[in-house]
Protein backbone atom coordinates (compact mmCIF):
# COMPACT_ATOMS: atom_id res chain seq x y z
CA UNK A 1 0.00 0.00 0.00
CA UNK A 2 1.05 3.15 -0.84
CA UNK A 3 1.03 6.63 2.00
CA UNK A 4 -2.21 7.70 0.41
CA UNK A 5 -3.68 4.16 0.62
CA UNK A 6 -2.62 3.91 3.89
CA UNK A 7 -4.53 7.13 5.03
CA UNK A 8 -7.35 5.77 3.53
CA UNK A 9 -7.35 2.55 5.68
CA UNK A 10 -6.97 4.83 8.35
CA UNK A 11 -9.94 7.24 8.13
CA UNK A 12 -11.80 4.16 7.22
CA UNK A 13 -11.05 2.02 10.69
CA UNK A 14 -11.28 5.78 12.44
CA UNK A 15 -14.86 6.01 11.24
CA UNK A 16 -16.01 2.49 11.89
CA UNK A 17 -14.44 2.97 15.81
CA UNK A 18 -15.71 6.63 15.68
CA UNK A 19 -12.12 7.67 16.63
CA UNK A 20 -12.60 11.46 17.86
CA UNK A 21 -10.96 13.83 15.17
CA UNK A 22 -8.48 15.04 17.32
CA UNK A 23 -6.83 11.36 18.05
CA UNK A 24 -7.04 10.74 14.00
CA UNK A 25 -5.13 14.22 13.45
CA UNK A 26 -2.70 13.22 15.75
CA UNK A 27 -2.17 9.39 13.94
CA UNK A 28 -2.54 11.08 10.41
CA UNK A 29 0.65 13.59 11.93
CA UNK A 30 2.77 10.33 12.54
CA UNK A 31 5.77 9.72 9.89
CA UNK A 32 5.14 6.86 7.06
CA UNK A 33 5.99 3.95 9.21
CA UNK A 34 4.37 4.93 12.15
CA UNK A 35 0.89 5.21 10.68
CA UNK A 36 1.04 2.49 8.65
CA UNK A 37 2.26 0.02 11.78
CA UNK A 38 -0.20 1.34 14.09
CA UNK A 39 -3.25 0.68 11.30
CA UNK A 40 -1.72 -2.83 11.19
CA UNK A 41 -1.96 -3.97 14.83
CA UNK A 42 -5.20 -1.90 15.61
CA UNK A 43 -6.87 -4.40 12.79
CA UNK A 44 -4.89 -7.68 13.50
CA UNK A 45 -6.15 -7.41 17.24
CA UNK A 46 -9.13 -5.04 16.36
CA UNK A 47 -8.52 -2.89 19.26
CA UNK A 48 -11.91 -0.83 20.52
CA UNK A 49 -12.11 2.84 20.08
CA UNK A 50 -11.07 3.57 23.84
CA UNK A 51 -8.34 0.72 23.67
CA UNK A 52 -7.42 2.74 20.14
CA UNK A 53 -7.18 5.56 21.85
CA UNK A 54 -5.26 4.84 24.89
CA UNK A 55 -2.94 2.81 22.94
CA UNK A 56 -1.92 6.21 20.89
CA UNK A 57 -1.74 8.02 24.06
CA UNK A 58 0.79 5.96 25.06
CA UNK A 59 2.70 5.18 22.40
CA UNK A 60 3.24 8.71 21.67
CA UNK A 61 4.16 9.12 25.16
CA UNK A 62 6.93 6.55 24.95
CA UNK A 63 8.24 7.71 21.74
CA UNK A 64 8.67 11.53 23.20
CA UNK A 65 9.97 10.22 26.30
CA UNK A 66 12.55 7.72 24.52
CA UNK A 67 12.45 9.73 21.39
CA UNK A 68 11.91 7.00 18.89
CA UNK A 69 9.34 6.44 16.16
CA UNK A 70 5.54 4.80 17.12
CA UNK A 71 6.77 2.16 14.55
CA UNK A 72 9.89 1.51 16.45
CA UNK A 73 7.64 0.86 19.43
CA UNK A 74 5.27 -1.83 17.96
CA UNK A 75 8.48 -3.71 16.45
CA UNK A 76 10.02 -4.15 19.79
CA UNK A 77 9.63 -8.08 20.34
CA UNK A 78 7.23 -8.34 23.25
CA UNK A 79 4.84 -6.25 21.11
CA UNK A 80 5.74 -8.33 18.08
CA UNK A 81 5.01 -11.17 20.57
CA UNK A 82 1.32 -10.13 20.94
CA UNK A 83 0.39 -9.27 17.70
CA UNK A 84 1.13 -12.57 16.67
CA UNK A 85 0.51 -14.53 19.38
CA UNK A 86 -2.01 -16.98 19.89
CA UNK A 87 -5.46 -15.86 22.03
CA UNK A 88 -8.54 -14.13 21.44
CA UNK A 89 -8.28 -10.13 20.20
CA UNK A 90 -9.70 -8.88 23.33
CA UNK A 91 -6.82 -10.83 25.15
CA UNK A 92 -4.22 -9.86 23.02
CA UNK A 93 -5.85 -5.73 22.93
CA UNK A 94 -5.50 -5.98 27.01
CA UNK A 95 -2.23 -7.85 27.08
CA UNK A 96 -0.71 -4.87 24.32
CA UNK A 97 -1.81 -1.97 26.70
CA UNK A 98 -0.25 -3.90 29.28
CA UNK A 99 2.65 -3.88 27.52
CA UNK A 100 2.60 -0.26 26.33
CA UNK A 101 2.10 0.67 30.02
CA UNK A 102 5.01 -1.35 31.52
CA UNK A 103 7.23 0.73 28.71
CA UNK A 104 5.17 3.98 29.41
CA UNK A 105 5.81 3.52 33.17
CA UNK A 106 8.98 1.29 33.39
CA UNK A 107 10.16 2.43 37.25
CA UNK A 108 6.75 2.35 38.67
CA UNK A 109 5.92 -1.23 37.02
CA UNK A 110 9.24 -2.52 38.61
CA UNK A 111 8.46 -1.35 41.78
CA UNK A 112 4.86 -2.28 42.12
CA UNK A 113 6.29 -5.82 41.08
CA UNK A 114 9.13 -5.95 44.06
CA UNK A 115 6.70 -4.38 46.69
CA UNK A 116 3.79 -7.17 45.73
CA UNK A 117 6.76 -9.98 45.94
CA UNK A 118 7.67 -8.47 48.99
CA UNK A 119 4.06 -8.65 49.92
CA UNK A 120 3.82 -12.22 49.18
CA UNK A 121 7.15 -13.58 50.63
CA UNK A 122 5.00 -12.52 53.67
CA UNK A 123 2.92 -15.51 53.38
CA UNK A 124 0.00 -13.52 55.33
CA UNK A 125 -2.86 -15.89 56.21
CA UNK A 126 -5.88 -15.82 54.72
CA UNK A 127 -8.13 -13.05 56.88
CA UNK A 128 -4.81 -10.44 56.01
CA UNK A 129 -4.99 -8.50 52.79
CA UNK A 130 -2.49 -5.48 52.08
CA UNK A 131 -4.00 -2.68 49.48
CA UNK A 132 -1.30 -0.97 48.14
CA UNK A 133 -2.09 2.57 47.11
CA UNK A 134 -3.41 3.09 42.98
CA UNK A 135 -0.54 3.15 40.72
CA UNK A 136 2.10 3.77 43.91
CA UNK A 137 0.39 7.83 44.04
CA UNK A 138 0.88 7.92 47.86
CA UNK A 139 3.21 6.37 50.70
CA UNK A 140 0.17 5.06 52.20
CA UNK A 141 -1.23 1.07 52.57
CA UNK A 142 -3.75 -0.67 53.87
CA UNK A 143 -3.61 -3.81 56.01
CA UNK A 144 -7.19 -4.96 56.91
CA UNK A 145 -7.69 -8.25 58.84
CA UNK A 146 -11.39 -10.03 58.01
CA UNK A 147 -12.16 -11.89 61.60
CA UNK A 148 -15.54 -13.59 62.81
CA UNK A 149 -13.23 -14.61 66.43
CA UNK A 150 -11.42 -13.59 69.24
CA UNK A 151 -9.08 -17.08 68.17
CA UNK A 152 -9.19 -15.13 64.73
CA UNK A 153 -7.94 -11.92 65.24
CA UNK A 154 -5.71 -13.20 67.87
CA UNK A 155 -4.11 -15.58 65.26
CA UNK A 156 -4.20 -12.83 62.84
CA UNK A 157 -2.17 -10.43 64.79
CA UNK A 158 0.10 -12.96 65.52
CA UNK A 159 0.86 -13.13 61.72
CA UNK A 160 0.94 -9.62 61.79
CA UNK A 161 3.31 -9.26 64.45
CA UNK A 162 6.04 -11.77 63.17
CA UNK A 163 5.37 -9.60 59.67
CA UNK A 164 6.86 -6.59 60.96
CA UNK A 165 10.45 -6.74 59.68
CA UNK A 166 8.73 -7.19 56.19
CA UNK A 167 5.81 -4.54 56.77
CA UNK A 168 8.19 -2.20 57.54
CA UNK A 169 10.21 -3.08 54.63
CA UNK A 170 7.25 -2.50 52.25
CA UNK A 171 6.80 1.15 53.83
CA UNK A 172 10.18 2.24 53.45
CA UNK A 173 9.75 1.19 49.76
CA UNK A 174 7.03 3.45 49.48
CA UNK A 175 8.59 6.36 51.04
CA UNK A 176 11.29 5.90 48.22
CA UNK A 177 14.40 4.75 50.43
CA UNK A 178 14.84 1.27 48.95
CA UNK B 1 17.04 39.75 28.96
CA UNK B 2 15.19 40.84 25.75
CA UNK B 3 11.66 39.63 25.02
CA UNK B 4 9.72 40.78 21.90
CA UNK B 5 6.64 42.11 22.40
CA UNK B 6 4.05 42.72 19.24
CA UNK B 7 2.32 45.88 21.14
CA UNK B 8 1.22 47.97 24.07
CA UNK B 9 -1.73 48.84 25.49
CA UNK B 10 -1.84 51.60 27.78
CA UNK B 11 -5.60 52.34 30.00
CA UNK B 12 -5.98 56.35 29.32
CA UNK B 13 -5.39 56.75 33.25
CA UNK B 14 -2.69 55.21 33.59
CA UNK B 15 -0.85 56.78 30.85
CA UNK B 16 0.88 59.36 32.47
CA UNK B 17 2.41 57.38 35.24
CA UNK B 18 5.69 56.58 36.14
CA UNK B 19 5.61 53.29 35.44
CA UNK B 20 4.16 53.70 31.51
CA UNK B 21 6.59 56.35 31.24
CA UNK B 22 9.39 54.25 32.14
CA UNK B 23 8.04 51.21 29.75
CA UNK B 24 6.81 53.43 26.75
CA UNK B 25 10.79 55.03 27.14
CA UNK B 26 12.75 51.80 27.19
CA UNK B 27 10.54 50.24 24.16
CA UNK B 28 11.88 49.62 20.67
CA UNK B 29 10.14 52.36 18.97
CA UNK B 30 8.19 49.91 16.76
CA UNK B 31 6.35 48.12 18.81
CA UNK B 32 2.79 49.84 18.06
CA UNK B 33 0.77 51.63 21.39
CA UNK B 34 -2.54 52.06 22.06
CA UNK B 35 -4.80 54.00 24.61
CA UNK B 36 -8.01 51.86 26.05
CA UNK B 37 -10.44 53.47 28.32
CA UNK B 38 -10.29 53.10 31.60
CA UNK B 39 -12.11 49.20 32.60
CA UNK B 40 -11.72 48.57 29.04
CA UNK B 41 -8.56 45.96 28.73
CA UNK B 42 -10.94 42.97 28.42
CA UNK B 43 -10.15 43.24 24.56
CA UNK B 44 -6.40 43.24 25.14
CA UNK B 45 -5.87 41.17 28.05
CA UNK B 46 -7.91 37.79 26.35
CA UNK B 47 -7.08 35.27 24.17
CA UNK B 48 -6.22 37.11 20.53
CA UNK B 49 -8.71 35.39 18.24
CA UNK B 50 -7.83 32.68 15.72
CA UNK B 51 -3.79 32.91 16.76
CA UNK B 52 -2.43 29.38 16.77
CA UNK B 53 -1.05 29.94 20.25
CA UNK B 54 -3.40 32.23 21.99
CA UNK B 55 -1.52 31.96 25.11
CA UNK B 56 1.96 32.35 23.70
CA UNK B 57 0.68 35.16 21.44
CA UNK B 58 -0.43 37.06 25.10
CA UNK B 59 2.88 36.71 26.44
CA UNK B 60 4.25 39.07 23.71
CA UNK B 61 1.34 41.71 24.26
CA UNK B 62 1.70 43.93 27.25
CA UNK B 63 -1.32 45.69 29.19
CA UNK B 64 -0.39 48.94 31.50
CA UNK B 65 -3.55 48.84 34.01
CA UNK B 66 -4.27 49.81 37.45
CA UNK B 67 -5.30 47.12 39.59
CA UNK B 68 -8.64 47.19 41.20
CA UNK B 69 -8.36 44.26 43.37
CA UNK B 70 -5.38 43.93 46.14
CA UNK B 71 -2.19 43.31 45.48
CA UNK B 72 -1.12 41.39 48.56
CA UNK B 73 -3.32 37.46 49.46
CA UNK B 74 -1.74 34.45 51.27
CA UNK B 75 -0.05 31.94 48.70
CA UNK B 76 -2.35 30.36 46.95
CA UNK B 77 -0.65 26.65 46.90
CA UNK B 78 -1.50 27.29 51.19
CA UNK B 79 -4.25 24.49 52.04
CA UNK B 80 -4.63 22.74 54.75
CA UNK B 81 -3.35 19.34 52.65
CA UNK B 82 0.27 20.30 52.70
CA UNK B 83 2.74 22.04 55.43
CA UNK B 84 2.95 26.07 54.11
CA UNK B 85 5.83 28.24 54.66
CA UNK B 86 4.11 31.23 55.18
CA UNK B 87 4.79 32.49 51.99
CA UNK B 88 2.71 35.94 50.88
CA UNK B 89 2.17 37.28 47.51
CA UNK B 90 2.70 40.59 46.07
CA UNK B 91 0.93 41.06 42.36
CA UNK B 92 2.64 43.50 40.64
CA UNK B 93 2.00 41.77 37.24
CA UNK B 94 0.39 38.72 35.80
CA UNK B 95 2.12 36.59 33.30
CA UNK B 96 5.66 35.96 31.89
CA UNK B 97 7.76 36.57 28.92
CA UNK B 98 9.26 33.13 29.53
CA UNK B 99 7.69 29.65 28.00
CA UNK B 100 8.28 27.34 30.51
CA UNK B 101 6.16 24.07 29.28
CA UNK B 102 5.42 22.83 32.53
CA UNK B 103 4.37 26.47 33.69
CA UNK B 104 0.57 26.71 35.99
CA UNK B 105 -0.37 29.75 34.12
CA UNK B 106 -1.02 28.01 31.48
CA UNK B 107 -3.94 26.79 32.92
CA UNK B 108 -4.48 30.15 35.44
CA UNK B 109 -4.31 32.70 32.74
CA UNK B 110 -5.89 30.97 29.82
CA UNK B 111 -8.02 33.51 29.91
CA UNK B 112 -6.12 36.51 30.21
CA UNK B 113 -3.04 35.51 29.21
CA UNK B 114 -1.67 38.83 27.93
CA UNK B 115 0.93 40.27 29.92
CA UNK B 116 -0.31 43.00 32.46
CA UNK B 117 1.69 45.25 34.97
CA UNK B 118 0.31 47.45 36.96
CA UNK B 119 0.64 51.26 37.15
CA UNK B 120 -1.02 51.73 40.55
CA UNK B 121 1.67 48.94 41.79
CA UNK B 122 3.11 51.45 44.88
CA UNK B 123 -0.79 51.61 46.72
CA UNK B 124 0.60 47.74 47.67
CA UNK B 125 3.10 49.65 49.95
CA UNK B 126 0.09 50.68 51.81
CA UNK B 127 -1.46 47.13 52.41
CA UNK B 128 2.18 46.34 53.08
CA UNK B 129 2.19 49.16 56.07
CA UNK B 130 -0.88 48.10 57.14
CA UNK B 131 -0.03 44.10 57.26
CA UNK B 132 2.94 44.95 59.37
CA UNK B 133 1.15 47.28 61.71
CA UNK B 134 -1.37 44.56 62.61
CA UNK B 135 0.89 42.21 63.24
CA UNK B 136 3.91 43.58 65.31
CA UNK B 137 6.61 41.44 66.37
CA UNK B 138 5.81 39.32 63.20
CA UNK B 139 8.45 38.69 60.02
CA UNK B 140 6.46 38.58 56.82
CA UNK B 141 8.43 37.07 53.52
CA UNK B 142 6.84 38.90 50.85
CA UNK B 143 7.14 37.73 47.05
CA UNK B 144 6.24 38.84 43.78
CA UNK B 145 7.05 35.96 41.74
CA UNK B 146 4.03 34.16 42.11
CA UNK B 147 1.98 35.11 39.02
CA UNK B 148 5.19 36.81 37.03
CA UNK B 149 8.62 36.65 36.96
CA UNK B 150 9.89 39.12 39.58
CA UNK B 151 12.84 40.43 37.48
CA UNK B 152 11.77 39.28 33.70
CA UNK B 153 10.65 42.69 32.48
CA UNK B 154 12.40 45.04 35.16
CA UNK B 155 14.92 46.07 32.40
CA UNK B 156 12.12 48.39 31.45
CA UNK B 157 9.58 48.76 34.75
CA UNK B 158 12.83 49.22 36.68
CA UNK B 159 9.91 48.30 39.69
CA UNK B 160 12.71 46.48 41.50
CA UNK B 161 14.07 49.66 42.84
CA UNK B 162 11.03 51.09 44.05
CA UNK B 163 10.15 47.64 45.99
CA UNK B 164 13.65 47.55 47.07
CA UNK B 165 13.72 51.43 48.60
CA UNK B 166 10.44 50.61 50.12
CA UNK B 167 11.48 46.71 52.07
CA UNK B 168 14.54 47.92 52.56
CA UNK B 169 13.24 50.63 55.49
CA UNK B 170 11.00 47.77 57.01
CA UNK B 171 12.20 45.56 59.83
CA UNK B 172 9.60 43.40 59.75
CA UNK B 173 8.89 42.51 55.95
CA UNK B 174 11.33 40.88 53.76
CA UNK B 175 11.05 41.10 50.09
CA UNK B 176 11.59 37.70 48.01
CA UNK B 177 12.28 38.64 44.13
CA UNK B 178 11.65 35.13 42.36
CA UNK B 179 13.53 34.78 38.95
CA UNK B 180 14.89 32.43 36.33
CA UNK B 181 16.40 35.37 34.53
CA UNK B 182 20.18 36.87 34.88
CA UNK B 183 18.20 40.64 34.94
CA UNK B 184 19.84 42.09 37.98
CA UNK B 185 21.36 45.39 37.02
CA UNK B 186 18.58 47.34 38.74
CA UNK B 187 19.41 44.91 42.31
CA UNK B 188 23.42 46.33 41.91
CA UNK B 189 22.60 49.31 42.35
CA UNK B 190 20.35 49.70 45.69
CA UNK B 191 21.47 48.71 48.75
CA UNK B 192 18.79 46.07 50.26
CA UNK B 193 19.99 46.14 53.73
CA UNK B 194 19.55 42.72 54.03
CA UNK B 195 15.79 42.88 53.47
CA UNK B 196 15.53 41.34 50.30
CA UNK B 197 16.38 38.43 49.05
CA UNK B 198 16.67 36.90 45.36
CA UNK B 199 15.77 33.54 44.66
CA UNK B 200 16.44 31.46 41.91
CA UNK B 201 14.55 28.45 39.87
CA UNK B 202 17.17 26.00 39.36
CA UNK B 203 16.63 23.11 36.97
CA UNK B 204 19.36 21.01 35.37
CA UNK B 205 20.33 22.10 31.56
CA UNK B 206 18.28 18.92 30.52
CA UNK B 207 15.67 20.62 31.84
CA UNK B 208 16.84 24.21 30.57
CA UNK B 209 17.24 23.23 27.05
CA UNK B 210 13.20 21.11 27.11
CA UNK B 211 11.22 22.95 28.67
CA UNK B 212 12.62 26.10 30.18
CA UNK B 213 12.32 28.60 27.07
CA UNK B 214 13.71 31.91 26.87
CA UNK B 215 15.07 31.68 30.81
CA UNK B 216 18.31 32.18 31.53
CA UNK B 217 20.96 28.87 31.54
CA UNK B 218 21.55 27.81 34.83
CA UNK B 219 24.74 28.74 35.02
CA UNK B 220 24.13 32.08 34.43
CA UNK B 221 21.11 32.04 37.50
CA UNK B 222 24.09 30.98 39.77
CA UNK B 223 26.55 33.55 38.76
CA UNK B 224 23.60 36.28 39.08
CA UNK B 225 23.62 34.76 43.05
CA UNK B 226 26.84 34.96 43.74
CA UNK B 227 26.85 38.52 41.62
CA UNK B 228 23.62 40.06 44.10
CA UNK B 229 24.77 38.35 47.58
CA UNK B 230 28.45 39.80 46.92
CA UNK B 231 26.29 42.90 46.59
CA UNK B 232 24.48 42.70 49.89
CA UNK B 233 21.34 40.52 49.09
CA UNK B 234 20.45 37.32 50.69
CA UNK B 235 19.58 34.44 48.00
CA UNK B 236 17.44 31.35 48.01
CA UNK B 237 16.96 28.51 45.38
CA UNK B 238 14.05 26.53 44.66
CA UNK B 239 14.32 23.09 43.06
CA UNK B 240 10.78 23.05 41.62
CA UNK B 241 9.40 21.92 40.09
CA UNK B 242 11.42 18.58 40.50
CA UNK B 243 11.06 16.76 37.44
CA UNK B 244 12.34 13.02 37.40
CA UNK B 245 13.39 12.19 34.27
CA UNK B 246 15.71 9.33 33.58
CA UNK B 247 19.24 10.53 35.26
CA UNK B 248 18.08 13.29 37.35
CA UNK B 249 19.53 12.39 40.20
CA UNK B 250 22.73 12.41 38.97
CA UNK B 251 21.84 15.88 37.41
CA UNK B 252 20.35 17.56 40.37
CA UNK B 253 23.18 16.37 42.48
CA UNK B 254 25.93 17.90 39.92
CA UNK B 255 23.74 20.78 39.97
CA UNK B 256 24.25 21.36 43.64
CA UNK B 257 27.26 20.41 43.05
CA UNK B 258 27.76 23.63 41.11
CA UNK B 259 25.71 26.08 43.37
CA UNK B 260 27.81 25.16 46.41
CA UNK B 261 31.42 25.80 44.36
CA UNK B 262 29.83 29.37 43.76
CA UNK B 263 27.83 30.14 46.63
CA UNK B 264 28.69 28.47 50.52
CA UNK B 265 26.23 26.38 51.75
CA UNK B 266 26.23 28.92 54.62
CA UNK B 267 25.22 31.83 52.24
CA UNK B 268 22.13 30.52 51.44
CA UNK B 269 19.17 31.40 53.58
CA UNK B 270 16.97 28.90 52.33
CA UNK B 271 15.69 25.90 49.62
CA UNK B 272 12.71 24.91 48.67
CA UNK B 273 11.44 21.48 46.67
CA UNK B 274 8.77 20.61 44.75
CA UNK B 275 7.97 18.01 42.50
CA UNK B 276 6.30 18.36 38.96
CA UNK B 277 2.91 18.79 39.67
CA UNK B 278 0.26 19.29 37.08
CA UNK B 279 -4.12 19.28 37.39
CA UNK B 280 -5.33 17.39 33.89
CA UNK B 281 -6.06 20.66 32.28
CA UNK B 282 -2.53 22.08 32.72
CA UNK B 283 -1.04 19.01 31.65
CA UNK B 284 -3.36 18.90 28.50
CA UNK B 285 -2.45 22.66 27.99
CA UNK B 286 1.38 21.81 28.06
CA UNK B 287 1.28 18.58 26.32
CA UNK B 288 -0.47 20.39 23.31
CA UNK B 289 1.85 23.44 23.37
CA UNK B 290 5.18 21.15 23.96
CA UNK B 291 4.29 17.80 22.28
CA UNK B 292 7.56 16.99 21.91
CA UNK B 293 9.01 17.75 25.49
CA UNK B 294 9.86 14.28 27.04
CA UNK B 295 10.18 16.24 30.77
CA UNK B 296 5.99 16.45 30.43
CA UNK B 297 6.01 12.90 29.97
CA UNK B 298 7.45 11.94 33.22
CA UNK B 299 6.29 8.20 35.66
CA UNK B 300 3.32 10.49 36.74
CA UNK B 301 0.05 8.94 38.30
CA UNK B 302 -2.89 10.99 39.65
CA UNK B 303 -2.44 12.09 43.06
CA UNK B 304 -5.34 12.11 45.94
CA UNK B 305 -4.93 16.07 45.15
CA UNK B 306 -6.45 15.88 41.90
CA UNK B 307 -2.59 16.63 40.16
CA UNK B 308 -0.36 14.33 38.61
CA UNK B 309 2.60 13.79 40.60
CA UNK B 310 5.61 11.59 39.48
CA UNK B 311 4.96 8.11 41.93
CA UNK B 312 5.74 8.74 45.44
CA UNK B 313 8.85 6.28 46.02
CA UNK B 314 10.38 8.18 42.74
CA UNK B 315 9.42 11.57 43.81
CA UNK B 316 10.72 11.11 48.09
CA UNK B 317 13.72 9.39 46.53
CA UNK B 318 14.34 12.30 44.26
CA UNK B 319 13.62 14.93 47.44
CA UNK B 320 15.78 12.68 49.83
CA UNK B 321 18.75 12.65 47.51
CA UNK B 322 18.38 16.69 47.21
CA UNK B 323 18.39 16.82 50.86
CA UNK B 324 21.45 14.62 51.66
CA UNK B 325 23.39 16.77 49.04
CA UNK B 326 22.76 20.06 50.72
CA UNK B 327 23.21 18.18 53.94
CA UNK B 328 26.59 16.53 52.82
CA UNK B 329 27.31 20.30 51.97
CA UNK B 330 28.18 21.12 55.51
CA UNK B 331 26.11 23.30 56.64
CA UNK B 332 22.14 23.11 57.88
CA UNK B 333 20.08 24.95 55.01
CA UNK B 334 16.31 25.68 56.13
CA UNK B 335 14.53 23.75 53.67
CA UNK B 336 10.83 23.56 52.71
CA UNK B 337 8.58 21.24 50.79
CA UNK B 338 6.52 22.97 48.27
CA UNK B 339 2.75 21.57 48.15
CA UNK B 340 3.46 18.32 50.04
CA UNK B 341 2.12 17.00 53.16
CA UNK B 342 3.53 17.00 56.58
CA UNK B 343 3.57 13.07 55.90
CA UNK B 344 6.07 13.96 53.41
CA UNK B 345 7.84 16.66 54.67
CA UNK B 346 9.18 14.22 57.77
CA UNK B 347 9.51 11.36 55.69
CA UNK B 348 12.32 13.32 53.69
CA UNK B 349 13.29 15.72 56.39
CA UNK B 350 13.37 13.40 59.28
CA UNK B 351 11.24 15.97 61.07
CA UNK B 352 8.28 17.09 60.75
CA UNK B 353 7.39 20.86 59.41
CA UNK B 354 7.22 23.62 61.42
CA UNK B 355 4.34 25.94 61.72
CA UNK B 356 3.38 28.02 58.99
CA UNK B 357 4.38 31.13 60.62
CA UNK B 358 7.40 29.99 62.71
CA UNK B 359 8.51 28.59 59.25
CA UNK B 360 7.19 32.07 57.47
CA UNK B 361 9.62 33.94 60.11
CA UNK B 362 12.83 31.62 60.12
CA UNK B 363 12.78 31.64 55.99
CA UNK B 364 12.41 35.42 56.22
CA UNK B 365 15.34 36.42 58.37
CA UNK B 366 17.29 32.78 59.05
Amino acid sequence: MNADEIDAQIRMLAAERRLPPSHLARWLAMDAASRAALLDIARVIRLRTGQLMTALDTLEEIAVREHVTVAAILDRPEIRRIAGGPGSAPSRASALLEALRTLRYPLLKRMQEQIRSEISALKLPRGISIVLPKELASDEFTVSLRVRSAAELAHLLEALDRSRPGLARIIEMLAGKK
Amino acid sequence: MKFDLDAVFVEHGCAGSALATRILGALARDVPVTHVADNDTREATRPAPGARDPFGAGKRRLVIARRKTPFLAPCPAGSSEFACCGYLVLTLASNCPMDCSYCFLQEFLADNPSFQVYANFADSFDELDRLAANARGRIFRVGTGDLADSLAFDSITSISRDLIDFFASRENLTLELKTKTDEIENLLAMDPRGRVLVSWTLSPDAVYRSSEHLAAPPAARIAAARAVLDAGYRVAFHFDPLIAYPGAERDYILLIDELLDTVAPKQISFISMGGLRMTPGLRGAARSRFPDDPMLCGEDVLASDGRFRTFTPLRLSLYRALADRFRKGGAEIPSYLCMEPASVHESVFGAPPVRPAIIGKRLARD
